[in-house]
């Protein structure tokens, strides 16, 4: 109970930056899904979100770009390819911010396992596959909380492009990264794109600490591991219904 | 011919590395971005002039727009503007979330960053590099001065903005949060809910709010004079002497010997 003087409270805070893992600043927890299209992360994330459901547990599912607020201007950059890889990227950074605020930071401080379907790591992986510098995305995004779990689902490419091509009549001018005139057959453009990507994805599984999921295993068993390590790394007890 | 130029002056240098290396180095020219350009902009193309007025609401910088536009134009100069809000991306979905009141602090930053850029890569630098003179209204500098107030990192903004085009010249017109009041009121009858920093819950009287919420943007914007050297004007000065000293230094600046300048019967208003 010693006297909290401005200089005390300098020096904690200096040590406290030192830390390796700060101690989060709320009580719920975050676990994110992450991968390129076709790598079975939905499916997977959506299962788990079933299995918290039925079992009664505080939980949230939120989805990159689901927000209304730049619908509208996504649109209307998208149908009128008035993108560029900056705008394309700070629209979307406004997009999670606003579902970051006023979403995913009230129920971690509310005490809620939030469940995303993509994180800020898609948007590092593919601004960058887009041009822009990864510093300057690290920073855009510094805002947003360090998950608890980042599940990151990887499909060989063949496999997962197949999986996107066949159930989609055409793609779609951005999804397919024509904007950066790599070619002029989609599909190919589609598969260039999408290996960036994939590259960039390979380049962040150390330093940001995905666990590594085989998306060519079975559905049923990787589930079965993915509620395994949920159930390991965080104390689910902690979001169980409260028992009378 | 500048080719065969630049091959004449490598092959002599082949062997002295410092003759091509001095060459490179008198090249090179201070930076027009703040950190990496943005991507596939080439800073040597860009032969247009960029000149920005900043200063907050109240402080007459549409007026000096306007008149610098005219003057530049009568002497030959191809104008083209920028400013908060206009660019064809996003600027009316901002309208449409400062009429909600709902948004929130990071997301309106970004909204405003998007803005900026649009404006940047699809109308300025295309201007810039068909040699136009740029006039913006308002730049990077109020959109971070705005964001730090509400406690966003002064370093995370400069992040965002460092692919960001350096101006040739900034200008400032300073005036105290009172004076801005005044010609505020005079203008609209009314006081804005963001220009009062209502969003900031600093005080219920619409007078206190402003005045307390333009002093903590004008504190940040003497920060940023001095990280990025504004051009400090008097925005409490007449029209007229604000303008003539802002004519003498782009046109000092631009080499342009006269910078005689009567407003016409267009502008007259404007002229007091």
């Amino acid at each position: 109970m010693g006297t909290v003087t401005p200089e005390t409270l300098t020096i904690t805070e200096t040590l406290s930056l030192k830390e390796p893992a700060p101690k989060r600043q709320y009580p719920g927890a975050l676990v994110v899904v992450e991968g390129i299209d076709g790598s079975g992360k939905s499916t997977q994330l959506y299962l788990l979100k079933r299995w918290l459901e039925i079992g009664g547990y505080r939980i949230h599912f939120t989805e990159w770009n689901s927000s209304p607020l730049v619908k509208s201007a996504t649109r209307r950059g998208k149908q009128r390819r008035l993108l560029t890889a900056t705008t394309f990227s700070l629209l979307h950074a406004a997009d999670f911010a606003d579902r970051c605020e006023r979403q995913i930071m009230p129920l971690l401080h509310g005490g809620y396992l939030v469940l995303a379907d993509r994180y800020i790591y898609t948007a590092f992986a593919r601004d960058a596959a887009r041009g822009c510098s990864p510093r300057w995305l690290r920073n855009l995004y510094s805002f947003a909380p360090t998950p608890d779990i980042t599940f990151y689902f990887r499909a060989p490419l063949d496999v997962a492009v197949n999986r996107i091509v066949a159930g989609r009549p055409k793609l779609k001018y951005y999804e397919a990264g024509m904007d950066l005139g790599i070619s002029l057959d989609r599909a190919e453009s589609f598969r260039i794109f999408q290996e960036r990507i994939l590259t960039n994805y390979d380049q962040m599984i150390e330093t940001d600490h995905f666990v590594l999921m085989d998306g060519t295993v079975r559905v049923n068993k990787l589930q079965k591991l993915m509620r395994q390590i949920v159930g390991e790394r965080i104390s689910l007890q902690q979001f169980a219904p409260k028992k009378k | 011919m500048k080719r065969a130029d630049k091959s004449a002056v490598k092959t002599l240098g082949s062997n002295g590395r410092p003759v091509k290396k001095r060459k490179s180095a008198a090249i090179e020219l201070p930076s027009r971005f703040y950190g990496s350009a943005l991507p596939g902009v080439k800073p040597e193309e860009l032969s247009g002039t960029l000149v920005v007025i900043e200063g907050t609401d109240g402080s007459g910088r549409s007026t000096q727009i306007s008149l610098l536009t005219e003057w530049l134009e009568s002497e030959g100069f191809a104008v083209q503007t920028m400013g908060l809000r206009r660019s064809y991306l996003v600027g009316e979905d901002i309208d449409g979330l400062l009429a909600e009141n709902s948004v929130t602090r990071m997301t309106l930053a970004l909204m405003y960053s998007t803005d900026f850029f649009d404006q940047l890569e699809r109308r300025i630098l295309p201007a810039l590099r068909s040699g136009l003179i740029v006039l913006a209204d308002r730049y990077i500098f109020t959109l971070i001065a705005r964001a730090a107030v509400r406690g966003i990192g002064r370093d995370y903004l400069h992040g965002i903005y460092e692919t960001a085009l350096r101006p040739d010249l900034t200008f400032w017109l300073n005036v105290r949060p009172e004076v801005a009041f005044d010609r505020e009121f005079k203008k609209s009858q009314t006081i804005s809910y963001w220009e009062s920093g209502r969003d900031m819950s600093l005080s219920n009287d619409l007078f206190q709010s402003f005045i307390r919420y333009q002093s903590m943007i004008k504190r940040e914007f003497e920060y940023l004079s001095k990280r990025h050297g504004f051009i400090e004007m008097d925005g409490e000065s007449s029209v007229s002497d604000l303008n003539r000293l802002l004519r003498k230094r782009i046109a000092a600046h631009l080499g342009i010997r006269s910078t005689h300048y009567r407003p016409s019967h267009a502008l007259s208003h404007l002229w007091r």
